[in-house]
């Protein structure tokens, strides 16, 4: 049994450099440090990021996946998101419009919205039956 | 016949049309006039200079604003063109009409920079000589085209912005009628061939992946070495790189291994693509270090500076081993420095000529790593 820790959304700076990324780690490990640690990046005020940048957040969400919690980013720039992409980590990371929908994301229980009642194989999908074959 | 021609780079009056200003907009977020980036081996500017001296044009004048940052630097290899910086690109032009008419050049092409047009020069020669008018504009099925066929006697004295201005539409692909043009007596003209718009960095993409996939006349340099694998002089393509045609790899430039060419990607002269990186739907512009195991997709990068085009927004890299602009570029940058300079010295007035001598390309022999295209 375990308790849920609460979503931590934090603000990142408009720099996101070797500096102001050790700075934001400083501040972000002991949030990291819980048992399953829940933390929401708000990028909106990020007017530039580099690779000292990209791998603080790499080493944020690595801290979390080892307590088995999760980092999410939110209001990623075009810009930020360009460089993301331009280092292949942009698919790393769960990217939300706002912080809002980000931490509504964690507590958002995955369910499917049609429930499959058929087998896959049965002729509701558009199949013979296979089972029946 | 004479014949002469007026080329317009990047002009800040309004009679040039509003399309020419977002384009100089445009390019100075790559630091460079759109006409003047290389792609596929050769500017635009070169390209366009090469046809109107293909038609028989007997003087081509290269009208560059002062604002343009960067003049062109490459009229070395042309004979037969002079290079002007000015401050009122419509006054140069009259000017020029003048000096046309003295030199017993009586009519003129007169094309903006930002304009390729693969259209029959000759035959719009003709048909505005035959229409016997101040003044022909030509349009295509997307409204007026900034290149016009003037009669330099009649537009001598005329003002550039009544002769141009209420005429211009910048080129703007959305202007209904084609008679929209035909203000002071002047004769209209269609253009049914291939014609790129750069109003954009996306339209250098859009004309890169057009020639690449051969819908236009225009073609790279260098040669085709597999069908849609164009490689020029010098080029160094490590035997495990892949490169997906249509692609172009530019002369002296490096493509290491486990790197991926695709979808009608560039990379132009003098660039190095480092191991594992993606290329893919991008321009890679000259002198350009790419790091290691980057995707650079649907963009143009620069230096340090990565245009997005599915975005569109200009990302400047800080850290020199993601993008950056190599020796050569910084070498070329301090030579024009040192040329503009020199320039200025020798003529204090805004105005600055410099004519060219027609150079010999030296063919050099063609060196590849071994076995570059993988199967």
């Amino acid at each position: 049994m375990y308790t849920k820790s609460p979503v931590i959304v934090m603000e990142l700076p408009e720099q996101l450099n070797y500096v102001e990324g050790k700075a934001l780690l400083v501040e972000l490990q002991p949030l990291l440090e819980v048992d399953r640690p829940r933390v929401v990046l708000d990028c909106s005020r990020v007017q530039h990021m580099d690779s000292a940048g990209i791998e603080t957040l790499l080493y944020c969400m690595d801290q979390a996946m080892k307590r088995d919690g999760d980092l999410k980013l939110a209001a990623v720039s075009p810009m930020s998101a360009a460089i993301m992409e331009l280092m292949r980590v942009d698919r790393l990371f769960e990217v939300f419009e706002t912080s809002e929908e980000a931490v509504r994301s964690f507590h958002a229980v995955a369910l499917p919205e049609n429930p499959q009642s058929l087998p896959w194989y049965s002729a509701g999908y558009g199949l013979p039956n296979l089972k029946s074959a | 016949m004479g014949l002469g021609a007026i080329v317009i780079v990047g002009p800040r009056n309004p009679a040039f049309g509003p399309s020419a200003l977002e384009a100089s907009e445009s390019s100075s977020r790559l630091a460079q006039h759109l006409s003047c980036v290389e792609i596929l081996g050769c500017s635009m500017l070169e390209r366009t200079i090469e046809r109107l001296l293909g038609a028989e044009v007997e003087l081509v004048s290269v009208v560059v604003a002062s604002e343009v940052e960067t003049a062109p630097q490459l009229f070395a290899k042309f004979k037969k063109v002079k290079l002007e910086v000015v401050n009122d690109v419509a006054t140069a032009t009259t000017r020029l009409f003048q000096d046309y008419v003295q030199s017993g050049l009586e009519h003129s092409f007169v094309i903006s920079a930002n304009l390729y047009a693969e259209t029959d020069l000759l035959d719009l020669f003709y048909f505005h000589r035959e229409g016997r008018q101040k003044i022909t504009r030509t349009h295509d099925s997307q409204g007026p085209l900034d290149l016009w066929v003037v009669d330099c006697a009649k537009a001598q004295y005329a003002d550039a912005s009544d002769l141009f201005g209420p005429l211009s539409n910048g080129g703007s692909p959305n202007t209904s009628s084609p008679n929209n043009g035909s203000l002071n007596n002047a004769a209209s003209y269609f253009v049914r061939e291939y014609v790129s718009r750069l109003a954009h960095p996306r339209d250098l993409r859009r004309t890169a992946c057009d020639a690449l996939r051969g819908r236009c006349a225009m073609r790279p340099t260098g040669q085709e070495i597999k069908p849609g694998i164009w490689i020029d002089d010098g080029a160094e393509v490590h035997r495990r790189a892949r490169i997906v045609a249509p692609a172009y790899i530019g002369r002296g430039s490096k493509v290491k291994e486990d790197t991926l060419i695709t979808r009608c990607s560039s990379i132009e002269r003098g660039c190095c693509v480092d191991a594992g990186t993606v290329i893919e739907d991008s321009s890679v512009l000259p002198n350009t270090d790419i790091g290691i195991w980057l995707d650079v997709c649907h963009a143009i990068a620069s230096g340090n500076k990565l245009f997005s085009l599915e975005r569109n927004v200009m990302v400047e890299i800080s850290d020199s081993n993601v993008m950056r602009a190599n020796g050569s570029a910084r070498k070329e940058a301090k030579n024009l420095r040192a040329l503009s300079l020199a320039n200025e010295k020798q003529q204090p007035a805004t105005a600055k000529v410099v004519d060219s001598k027609k150079e010999t390309p030296a063919p050099e022999a063609w060196q590849l790593g071994a076995n570059p295209i993988q199967g």
